[in-house]
């Protein structure tokens, strides 16, 4: 386990700036906070909340299609994998690292959230509750992002990543069922965020939290069956 | 005995895009004991890299199998018995000191070993002075001696060295000469990479030389050196063009010098047999000198084959 979080700890060390800048975003929620008058502006603080929650699912993408990347063209992977770490627990590291990352961000924004949408009287249970939709769709996409980068460069993990996040409501929108979209239930997490009003906080149940933790869970395992097969010290350029 | 290191008929391909192949390892055999200093030599491109790399479990081999301390290539726990230094070495930009912990925790050392531990080897490799400063403004050489400070963070049993000395001035690479011998003395196995050769025969128990994927050449250091000694005979006589014919032969070569003496230059086990046929044509032998033939001459010698174009690899 030590060396899953050493490689976990790494990752967001090495992700400092992107992390920083990512929470210049939550600071600036803060401050519409401090200058808007939450009563009369709250539909339009819940609007800037909302966009701002989102972004971390992009970020969440762009760290788990990076990770494996960075470390291999800067061959900065084969002094770490010299080492009593397999691959496994190496993308297991990389996973807990993105995590990390997107619940710094989320944990940030939601008490940001609490204390500006509180006042505006949107309830406080809720904005938690958007929260952890919004942690489990970054561990989804993130696991995703990280499987199609064991064997992609980054540009075309994310690209990939967001194609099969997009699938679901592509289906859904096709054929008209709404259960599609709980295939990969990033875009229906997103969702809840995205329509949470003052009339209806969150419209969302629990199940669409539960099949992206159990996703997770089966896109980690790929990432870890395809990464064993994978070639680490040829050339990723 | 246990093997350090064993490679069986060991084959590895790189496949490019459009399906070509390219072999970079062809049927390599190789056992590594244990407490011995190994020198592995090869031109640039012979696989060098390529063998080390499946060792450590960075990729598989095509065909064939090996083993790492007895265990079969890619077994993680069994890496916590190796310290490995690649070629080209890329670090975390950090302290000296915060990067060999960081090195020494992903081998599972504990917290409070670690930080004793971490200021040793940094002393071994000369950098205990350097520990607070961040390993980004250091110089090649430096690196390269934080690159082995890692190395040896868990105590190995087996160093794993792809040039450890390149970056190196005269100054630290007898530091890290004087180490590897004491690493030895203490009962542990060094496999070592490099293109000085000059290093590898001061250091070397044993050498292999790969060329093109295949092992061409693989014995005690001291027997190789000794196999490709050989004899100049100084000899003169009436007729020098006669005698030359006389004792050319195929492992000779002979010339006629400025000096009017004819110099042949025979294998040693040749040299009795070489004398008797100058006097037996009617010469006179002047002198008879025995000449070494350095590692990098017998390097030169055996992979400049008939066809020198390089094989390619992993660098």
């Amino acid at each position: 386990m030590k060396p899953v979080l050493v490689v976990a700890i790494n990752f967001v060390r090495e992700q400092r700036w992107p992390i920083l800048v990512m929470l210049l975003w939550v600071l600036l929620l803060a401050f519409l906070g401090l200058t808007t008058e939450a009563a009369r502006q709250g539909e339009d603080l819940l609007f800037v909340f909302k966009q701002v929650a989102v972004y971390v699912v992009a970020f969440s993408v762009f760290f788990g299609s990076s990770a494996i990347f960075n470390d291999r063209r800067s061959r900065r992977i084969l002094s770490v994998l010299s080492k009593a770490i397999g691959r496994k627990q190496y993308l297991t590291g990389l996973f807990l690292g993105i995590t990390i990352a997107s619940a710094i961000y989320c944990f940030a924004l939601g008490l940001t959230g609490s204390w500006t949408l509180g006042d505006a009287g949107f309830p406080v249970r809720q904005v938690w509750f958007l929260m952890l939709c919004l942690l489990a769709a970054c561990m989804l996409a993130g696991t995703v992002a990280l499987m199609f980068s064991t064997f992609l460069n980054p540009f075309f993990a994310a690209g990939a990543t967001a194609a099969a996040m997009g699938l679901p409501f592509l289906l859904s929108h096709t054929s008209g069922n709404a259960q599609w979209r709980l295939l990969i239930p990033v875009n229906a997490l997103a969702a809840t965020v995205l329509k949470s009003s003052f009339e209806a906080p969150a419209t969302g149940s629990w199940l669409p939290i539960f099949l992206a933790l159990g996703e997770t869970l089966v896109f980690w395992f790929a990432a870890t069956r395809i990464f064993s097969y994978m070639d680490i010290a040829v050339s990723v350029e | 005995m246990k093997l350090a290191l064993e490679f069986d008929q060991v084959t590895k391909e790189y496949r490019s895009l459009f399906g070509r192949r390219f072999r970079a390892l062809d049927g390599f055999t190789l056992q590594v004991y244990p407490t011995e200093i190994f020198g592995f030599l090869g031109p640039n491109g012979a696989g060098k890299t390529t063998a080390i790399h499946l060792a450590m479990g960075f990729m598989r081999p095509t065909r064939g199998s090996g083993r790492l301390l007895g265990q079969p290539f890619g077994d993680a726990m069994t890496r916590r018995r190796v310290g490995f230094l690649p070629e080209n070495l890329a670090l975390y930009p950090r302290p000296a000191e915060q990067l060999v912990r960081f090195y020494g925790a992903i081998n599972g050392m504990k917290s409070s070993v670690l930080k004793q531990r971490a200021g040793e080897v940094l002393e071994m490799v000369g950098l205990d002075d350097h520990a607070r400063r961040n390993v980004s403004r250091f110089s090649r050489g430096m690196l390269q001696r934080v690159g082995l400070a890692q190395a040896l963070v868990n105590d190995p049993d087996l160093l794993i060295l792809d040039e450890p000395t390149s970056a190196l001035d005269p100054v630290a690479r007898v530091g890290v000469r004087e180490l590897l011998l004491k690493a030895r003395a203490q009962g542990k196995t060094i496999f070592l990479s490099s293109h000085l050769l000059s290093e590898i025969e001061l250091l070397c128990d044993r050498v292999a030389v790969l060329h093109r994927g295949r092992l061409v050449r693989l014995g005690r250091t001291a027997e190789l050196l000794e196999s490709y000694e050989r004899t100049e005979i100084a000899a003169r006589g009436t007729n020098l063009n006669g005698l030359k014919s006389a004792i050319a032969s195929a492992q000779s070569s002979c010339n006629i010098g400025q000096d009017g003496l004819l110099r042949i230059a025979v294998p040693r086990d040749q040299q009795r047999a070489t004398i008797t046929r100058i006097w037996e044509a009617g010469g006179e032998v002047i002198s008879v000198m025995p000449q070494r033939r350095s590692l990098e001459e017998i390097f030169l010698e055996v992979t400049s084959g008939a066809d020198s174009t390089p094989a390619g690899g992993v660098q």
